[in-house]
């Protein structure tokens, strides 16, 4: 499988997320996005005429939306994070992988704006993005109500892949976490996972590596 | 308070690859300006009341001044040196004081926290003795024999090693690392990062390189050095204050720090202080 | 995690053991807010260079120097912390009472309205004490909300509700407070509009 990645992209991230956590290994091709506009030449526009990335590229396959990409990374090697199959955990997270969407539009509008100079309202774009998050942390603190610690249900799915990074990632934009308890809790939760990869802007837990010998210590 | 020192030297306002005549609207220490490259080839900047500025095009950038530059653009004479590859990361936006951002660039201490496992990685954080200098004849910061472990040092490098650094500060707002070379032993990689003050609390970043690496794709090279770069970005945008404190008092170096006393010591002896904070509030 | 106080931000954490400890939001070697940090056992490091704190504010390691015990006056100032009934409390300057006591509730959520304190009262028609005030959107349905202003334009809420409230009266409660926000920042856009 190979993507047409960029480093700073999160989108670009939640495949390389999903395939990381679902142990598929990809062949990355790296796209000149910032400051070389690769994504909008030829070669790229052949595969996704949209000009965006990322694009996965699987034999005949060719995929150009990110959410399909989880899905189907999921479904090849980790079915499980496509839920239970039950119809509410389903609808929940059919909800927040479409959800998704006004995150990349809001938020990673904004963090386009304030770090790569790209064009728009970044009032407007903030303002979109802080509603986005209290809806999000509004469903958050029902589900936490219900005994589960992840949008879907009790373990993480694509739908919590797919909204992570632009939220972990909204200070970029301007937009602080500060004010979303459950966000932050949620956040750590992934972080925390086996196989978990970064993206810079997304710094290591390092409380999860062992503290080394003390000053004084034998 | 008075900035005039740091008015007459020179800033990155573009990338050279970037422009045409379509005019890239900008700023400069708190003035509107607008950078183009006209038909012919030749850089253009001008100020928002109309003023034609100082123009230079060196190191894949176009750079300018407010007000009178009294020397010549910095050298960099391993830019010329045949073989080498010449990267334009592109520009970053950091709402943090440009001096900020050059402080960081001079820091090794950080790299395990901040690029973990690949700039640094635990229990590899003792930062050793090394010597800093001003250079008088230039009158430049100079750091040398800085050493440091690195799991991943550069897009060439396989595994760890331990990697010597020298820093060079040549102006207020750039720095010049030179740094071990995996392909090429004997030869020092170039690594530069340029800041464009937009505010005394604002800045463009334009890091630039100048490697000896056939092997690795340009992308590749640009990604290494933008993933670099962003990991600081958190960093830099949550360092209070945001303006650079020139007072002793405010933070607490140790030996570790010792480039950035020195960098601290030479902004305010030259009163390059826009972006600094020079009483503690 | 952050929080905001009178006296300024702070970084509040929790150690391994459990214990809640508050601190001011800056370390004190590169200015770096705290709150981005790690806790490693009974400790609070930076994230900028790994520098660790105690509870007590003391500087416990510097890890760019691991044989050197960092001296006495590298410290972070630190305010005291009381958990008491679910709820975290932090003294600005010397503490001279104990927290109220919030007997029959449980914390539900704490959220950040863009609104005065004075906008969420008038929103909820009521009026807070020490201990916040009670608060029945609905029948059925006791809330107690505690609010803490965050500067002049913005206000902490938290919620508590009675403690052998039902799932769906939890979830009842959480969608109020809600709209409770909603109805006090449109009071508050009206307010201040020009």
């Amino acid at each position: 499988m190979k993507l047409y990645d960029y480093v700073l992209s999160p989108s670009c991230y939640k495949v390389r997320l999903m395939a990381a956590l679902t142990g598929v290994k990809l062949e990355i091709r790296a796209v000149d996005f910032h400051p070389g506009a690769e994504h909008r030449g030829p070669e790229l526009m052949a595969l996704n005429p949209a000009g965006s990335i990322p694009i996965l590229e699987d034999g005949d396959l060719i995929l150009t939306e990110s959410a399909a990409m989880l899905t189907y990374l999921a479904a090849k090697a980790g079915p499980e994070w496509l839920g239970s199959g039950a119809p509410e955990e389903t609808a929940r997270l059919q909800q927040w992988l479409s959800f998704a969407h006004r995150l990349t539009a809001s938020l990673g509008g904004a963090r386009l704006h304030e770090m790569l100079l790209r064009p728009g309202d970044i009032g407007t774009l903030q303002a979109q993005g802080i509603a986005a998050l209290r809806e999000l942390e509004a469903g958050l603190v029902e589900q936490g109500l219900r005994g589960m610690r992840f949008l879907a249900s009790d373990r993480p799915t694509v739908a919590d892949i797919a909204c992570f990074p632009y939220v972990a990632l909204a200070p970029d934009g301007g937009v602080p976490l500060d004010p979303y308890p459950a966000i932050r809790l949620w956040s750590r939760a992934i972080r925390s996972l086996d196989n978990f990869i970064e993206m810079p802007g997304i710094h290591r837990l390092h409380e999860l590596k062992r503290e080394h010998v003390e000053p004084g210590e034998v | 308070m008075t900035h005039d020192a740091m008015i007459d030297e020179w800033y990155p306002v573009g990338l050279f690859s970037q422009l045409d005549t379509n005019a890239r609207k900008t700023a400069l220490m708190g003035r509107p300006i607008e950078v183009a490259v006209e038909a012919e080839g030749h850089a253009r900047v001008t100020s928002g009341d109309g003023r034609s500025l100082p123009v230079c095009v060196r190191y894949g950038h176009v750079w300018s001044s407010l007000g009178k530059p009294q020397k010549d653009l910095f050298a960099i004479p391993e830019a010329d040196q045949p073989g080498r590859t010449l990267v334009d990361v592109g520009v970053i936006r950091v709402r943090c004081s440009p001096l900020r951002a050059v402080e960081n660039f001079l820091d090794i201490a950080h790299f395990p926290f901040v690029h973990t496992d690949i700039l640094g990685a635990e229990p590899h954080t003792e930062v050793q003795d090394y010597k800093v200098e001003v250079r008088q004849d230039a009158d430049e910061v100079w750091a040398t024999q800085v050493k440091f472990y690195q799991p991943q040092a550069a897009k060439s490098a396989s595994g760890g090693i331990t990697t010597e650094y020298m820093y060079r500060v040549p102006a207020p707002t750039c720095c010049v690392l030179y740094k071990t070379c995996p392909p090429r032993p004997g030869e020092w990689d170039v690594i530069t990062l340029f800041v464009q003050p937009l505010a005394e609390d604002l800045c463009d970043v334009w890091p630039w390189m100048a490697l000896f690496d056939d092997a690795t794709p340009m992308t590749d090279l640009i990604h290494f050095q933008q993933t670099i770069f962003l990991q600081d970005r958190s960093i830099l945008e949550n360092q209070i204050p945001r303006l650079l404190p020139l007072d002793p008092g405010m933070e607490i170096p140790t030996r570790a720090d010792l480039t950035s006393v020195a960098y601290r010591r030479w902004l305010k002896r030259h009163n390059y202080t826009y972006g600094a904070q020079l009483v503690a509030q | 995690m952050p929080a905001r106080t009178p006296v300024g931000p702070i970084a509040l954490w929790r150690s391994q053991s459990g214990r809640a400890a508050a601190s001011a939001d800056r370390c004190p070697h590169r200015g770096m807010r705290l709150s981005h940090g790690f806790v490693r056992g009974e400790a609070l490091s930076c994230i900028y260079h790994g520098w660790s704190y105690a509870r007590a504010g003391n500087c416990l390691r510097i890890p760019a120097h691991p044989g050197l015990a960092p001296p006495e006056t590298i410290r972070v100032p630190t305010h005291e912390v009381e958990e008491c009934d679910g709820v975290i409390w932090v003294a600005v300057g010397e503490a001279t009472a104990q927290p109220p006591r919030l007997q029959g509730v449980v914390p539900l959520r704490s959220l950040t309205a863009h609104a005065a304190v004075a906008a969420i009262e008038a929103a909820a028609g009521a009026k807070a004490g020490v201990d916040g005030f009670a608060w029945q959107p609905q029948s059925k349905l006791q809330i107690r909300l505690l609010l803490v202003p965050q500067g002049a334009e913005e206000t902490l809420i938290h919620v508590l509700l009675d403690d052998d409230s039902s799932l769906s009266q939890r979830i009842a409660a959480s969608r109020a407070v809600e709209t409770l926000r909603r109805t006090a920042e449109d009071l508050e856009t009206k307010a201040t509009a020009p």
